[in-house]
């Protein structure tokens, strides 16, 4: 491995020209050797002996010789010991000698940090169906000489020899020089012999050190088309993998396994830090008290005689008996076509107001009038005339007024939803027929305040019935009625006014 | 509100030492590669030192350029500032009488003040700091090496062997800023 340095200039001496050529080998980085050798151009005459000299340019110095190149035969001289500062030039001479006559001198001058040529590395070239593998050892470069960074100065350039034609690749080299660098080499002609070499750019351009060549002869397979049918039947199958992979994902979001759609209510974000730190308790329900308040209030007892000596004024105040119920007695008679009388008293929740006496109207669906009113007594059409007295409890501190029967018409409003009615015990003609609610010529108030509510009396052509067994029995209620007589439902209803509708539906009663 | 204050801190502090660290990394890579260019350029102006053996000088090279030596990064800027500034300096005289191709010239100054633009924040950086080391003192030897320089050339009247001369000496230094570079690490 020899490499070629053109010196500066090539002095001959002499009839002949004699021309030295300095032959430069290349180092040997490892040893870090510096060998220089020459060789005649004219081989005409040739000296017997030849004696180095040599000299720097930084300093004014004189030739100095080297000791070890006096008189000597051979062609090289090994300067490692001598040459040994790298960044200053040194300028050598060498005299070629015939017996004691000088025949040939010759000078050149050497920067050694940058004439040095870079020994070429090793590497190995492998064939394949379709290219050429070319792999570079960079361990064979001395990294004293050549480190990491000037290597990316340092273009590798690999030769392809293809017969007479020559290519060249240059290569990035981009990884550590104590790593394998590796380049292919494609688009080669089928049964062609290959040679590649592999060199370092020197940084003149005119000192390359090549390697040596390492050929192969490209013959690709028929293996190769195989190769491409597997390499496309690979990727069918990897896009048929991922195809229904793709869709048994799709699959499996759409019918809801995976990736659940979380639209919690808001209530339900525990996401906020400030929620989990400091949570929010719910607001509190508005409780509110409610306090039943009892209101005694001072019944007014009706005195329905309208007999002169009664006093209007006085009125009895309700009684309360234990059952809670504000008992007034009332005694009149229906009149109906078929005569009768009934007494009826009307009975009253214990925390009601006064009773509801709605004012006579010729239009039986308006009884809500409030307040007590007069006993008024008029007449109407419809062929029912009601009359009563309205007496008080016999349970009542105070006396009431005795009662007489009017022999006029009375007419009085009552608001059957709030009182409870029964049969007096004298009165064997236990029996109150009641107002149907389909006639609404009927000016007495014995009626439905709404016919749509379960009424207090439901009326019908028929006789009705109140199966009460004691008068001082409290209203019938739907627990104590006998269940094989009547068919009674009872429901409290708030009218307002302190009034509690007692609403009992009669349909029948045995 | 007071951790992403403190996020942002930290990562632009993390942002800043990588900023840091990647910029001398990038400023070594970069000097190399202006060193390797500039010997390349170098090279191309035609010479014959054999010849202007009679006419060498010593200018007094510093010892640290001949010897090795531990610099630091900061002196190692100081010290690579200084020297392609004076490069710069001398390239800039007459240079007619060598035959050198102007073109070859404009692009090694090109090269050099490509460097220098590179290197002056840091070096201005360091300067504030005012602190003497010994990147101070080799400064001041190369002041006065290359105050020698354009003195000869200046005594040789500009011939060629004078600028020869003092090629071989930019060869020199190139050589001993490519090893300064490569104390340009993190």
């Amino acid at each position: 491995m020899v490499g070629t340095l053109i010196p500066q200039e090539v002095s001959s001496i002499g009839e002949n020209h004699f021309s030295l050529i300095y032959i430069f080998p290349p180092m040997r980085f490892r040893n870090l050797q510096s060998i220089l050798s020459w060789e005649l151009k004219n081989h005409s005459v040739v000296p017997t002996h030849y004696t180095l000299w040599y000299t720097i340019m930084s300093k004014p110095e004189d030739m100095k010789v080297v000791k070890d190149c006096i008189n000597i035969t051979r062609s090289f001289c090994d300067l490692t010991h001598v040459w040994v500062n790298t960044t200053d030039m040194y300028v050598s001479r060498v005299v070629g000698f015939r017996e004691k006559a000088e025949l040939v001198s010759c000078m050149g001058s050497f920067f050694l940090e940058s004439d040095r040529p870079l020994d070429p590395p090793e590497f190995e070239i492998v064939s394949f169906t379709n290219h050429i593998s070319v792999n570079v050892k960079f361990q064979s470069v001395d990294p004293r000489i050549l480190n990491e960074e000037e290597l990316q100065f340092y273009l590798a350039f690999i030769e392809e020899h293809e017969g007479n034609s020559v290519k060249r690749h240059q290569p990035q080299i981009t990884g550590n020089i104590t790593e394998n660098f590796n380049y292919v080499i494609d688009k080669l002609i089928p049964n062609t012999n290959y040679c590649v070499s592999v060199y370092f750019e020197p940084k003149d351009p005119r000192k390359i050190n090549r390697s040596p060549l390492k050929c192969t002869l490209f013959q690709p397979r028929r293996e190769s088309e195989s190769s491409e049918s597997a390499t496309i039947g690979g990727i069918i199958t990897l896009f048929l993998i991922t195809a229904v992979f793709i869709s048994t994902v799709m699959i499996l979001k759409r019918i809801g396994y995976i990736c659940l759609r979380n639209d919690f209510p808001k209530v339900l974000n525990f996401r906020k830090l400030s929620i989990w730190v400091f949570p929010e308790l719910p607001p509190l329900e508005k409780v509110a008290t409610v306090e039943v308040i009892h209101i005694n209030r001072k019944k007014k007892v009706w005195n329905y005689n309208y007999d002169d000596e009664s006093d209007v004024e006085n009125e009895a105040a309700p009684c309360v008996n234990s059952g809670g119920y504000t008992k007034h007695g009332l005694m009149g008679r229906l009149c109906p076509a078929s005569t009768t009388s009934a007494s009826l008293e009307d009975c009253s929740d214990h925390s009601a107001e006064e009773p509801y006496l709605p004012e006579p109207k010729g239009d039986a669906e308006t009884p809500m009038a409030p307040g007590p009113g007069p006993w008024q007594s008029e007449g109407t059409s419809g062929g029912y005339q009601t009359r009563g007295t309205l007496q008080q409890d016999p349970t009542s501190e105070e006396d009431s007024d005795s009662t007489e029967r009017s022999e006029g018409r009375i007419v009085f409003n009552v608001n059957l939803n709030s009182v409870c009615v029964r049969a007096l015990e004298d009165d064997k003609d236990s029996e109150v027929t009641l107002m149907s609610p389909s006639r609404p010529e009927e000016t007495v108030v014995l009626e439905d305040l709404n016919e749509t509510e379960s009424s207090l009396l439901v009326a019908s052509e028929e006789r009705t019935h109140l199966p009460f067994t004691d008068p001082s029995m409290e209203c019938l209620r739907p627990q104590d009625a006998p269940s094989d007589q009547s068919d009674t439902s009872e429901s409290d209803v708030d009218m307002g006014d302190g009034y509690i509708v007692r609403q009992v539906n009669l349909k029948k009663f045995n | 509100m007071t951790y992403r204050c403190l996020l942002q801190m930290v990562l632009l502090l993390c942002f800043s030492t990588t900023a840091l660290s990647m910029n001398y990394s990038l400023l070594r890579f970069q000097q190399r590669r202006s060193v390797v260019v500039c010997q390349k350029l170098l090279r191309q102006l035609p010479s014959t030192p054999q010849h202007c053996l009679e006419v060498r000088m010593d200018f007094q090279v510093p010892e640290e350029m001949k010897q090795a030596q531990q610099f630091r990064k900061e002196d190692a800027v100081l010290v690579i500032y200084e020297m392609l500034q004076q490069i710069f300096s001398i390239l800039t005289r007459d240079f007619s009488s060598t035959g050198w191709s102007e073109t070859i010239i404009e692009d090694l100054l090109v090269e050099l003040q490509g460097q220098m633009d590179h290197l002056e924040p840091i070096q201005k950086e360091i300067m504030q700091k005012k602190n003497f080391t010994m990147g101070d003192m080799t400064v001041l030897h190369l002041k006065k090496y290359y105050f020698n320089l354009g003195q000869y050339l200046k005594s040789m009247e500009y011939n060629s062997c004078a600028w020869t001369v003092v090629r071989v000496q930019m060869l020199m230094n190139f050589s001993f800023l490519k090893s300064l570079t490569g104390y340009l690490h993190d």
